[in-house]
């Protein structure tokens, strides 16, 4: 039962990868973007942080999930 | 694993007893900060010749609330008060760990409560600026048959908010805790600045922005 219980927190903290994923691209085009463009940096970096924080909150369910896993059933 | 649980630290003897958890305890401990810096900080305020304790003020409140004011305007103007409240507490409850307390937000009581309020703002700021009969008909725009993610996005919008600021604080108390296991000098400072400081406000910062969001395009 109990590595179950660890297997199955494994797998909920692989959401990180999409997370992980989705804030490389998003880094990615903001680089992109400042290069482009030099003077928009402020405003692109400000939309670059609350799309990075939006896009990790996807892993941090994950991190919940597996905690709560791990607390209602260990 | 201890540390994750909320402890109760008294109990009020009368019906039956209230326990009071220990993020109540630390609220209150910010309330009176806050109070008291409210208090001393607005004492002997003039129109000319400030001091540099009323420029530093003066451009705290005036950044917080021209930021507020960009995403709400001109219709959302009487929340900015609510918003700025809630961002300073939310980013003092953040960063008191580091005083040795353990912060409210890592109860999810306190960010559910927290994310409840936001979303009866939300949809009150949306009767208030529309009426009763154009909020109940906003849910079936653009076409009707969306109406039930609509009604959906009532308890989604909470969730993700209350869980988005929870997790983090937790994730990055667990990974703190891990480590001080690992190495209990110099390696966390850095990670501290990160985690406890940055991604502290940053999470304030979020949960604000996405409500002042939510109100504005409830709003229209």
């Amino acid at each position: 039962m109990g590595t179950l219980i660890a297997i199955g927190a494994a797998i909920a903290v692989l959401t990180g990868i999409g997370a992980g994923v989705g804030i490389g691209i998003a880094t990615g085009k903001a680089t992109e973007a400042i290069a482009r463009q030099p003077e928009a940096e402020g405003k692109i970096s400000k939309a670059l942080l609350l799309g990075a924080a939006l896009a990790e909150a996807t892993a941090i369910y994950g991190f919940v999930i597996g905690l709560l896993i791990i607390i209602m059933l260990g | 694993m201890e540390e994750l649980n909320c402890k109760t630290v008294f109990t009020i003897p009368v019906f039956g007893g209230i326990p009071v958890a220990e993020s109540i305890v630390v609220t209150w401990i910010i309330m009176a900060v806050l109070v008291l810096l409210s208090v001393i900080l607005v004492r002997n305020l003039k129109v000319e010749n400030v001091g540099r304790k009323q420029l530093l003020l003066e451009t705290g409140i005036s950044f917080l609330y021209d930021f507020f004011y960009g995403i709400l305007g001109e219709k959302g103007k009487r929340y900015i008060t609510y918003l700025m409240t809630v961002v300073l507490y939310i980013g003092i409850a953040n960063i008191i760990g580091l005083c040795g307390f353990k912060s409210p937000t890592k109860d999810l009581n306190v960010t559910v409560a927290l994310a409840v309020m936001s979303i009866v703002l939300i949809e009150y700021s949306g009767i208030h600026a529309k009426g009763s009969k154009k909020w109940l008909k906003s849910f079936a725009e653009p076409i009707a048959i969306v109406a039930p993610i609509n009604v959906l996005e009532l308890f989604i919008r909470p969730l993700s908010l209350s869980m988005r600021l929870f997790g983090n604080v937790l994730g990055s108390f667990v990974v703190m805790e891990l480590l001080k296991i690992v190495m209990p000098i110099l390696l966390p400072i850095p990670f501290s600045i990160y985690f406890d400081i940055f991604d502290g406000f940053i999470q304030a910062y979020v949960f604000v922005f996405l409500t002042a969001l939510f109100m504005k395009e409830k709003m229209e």
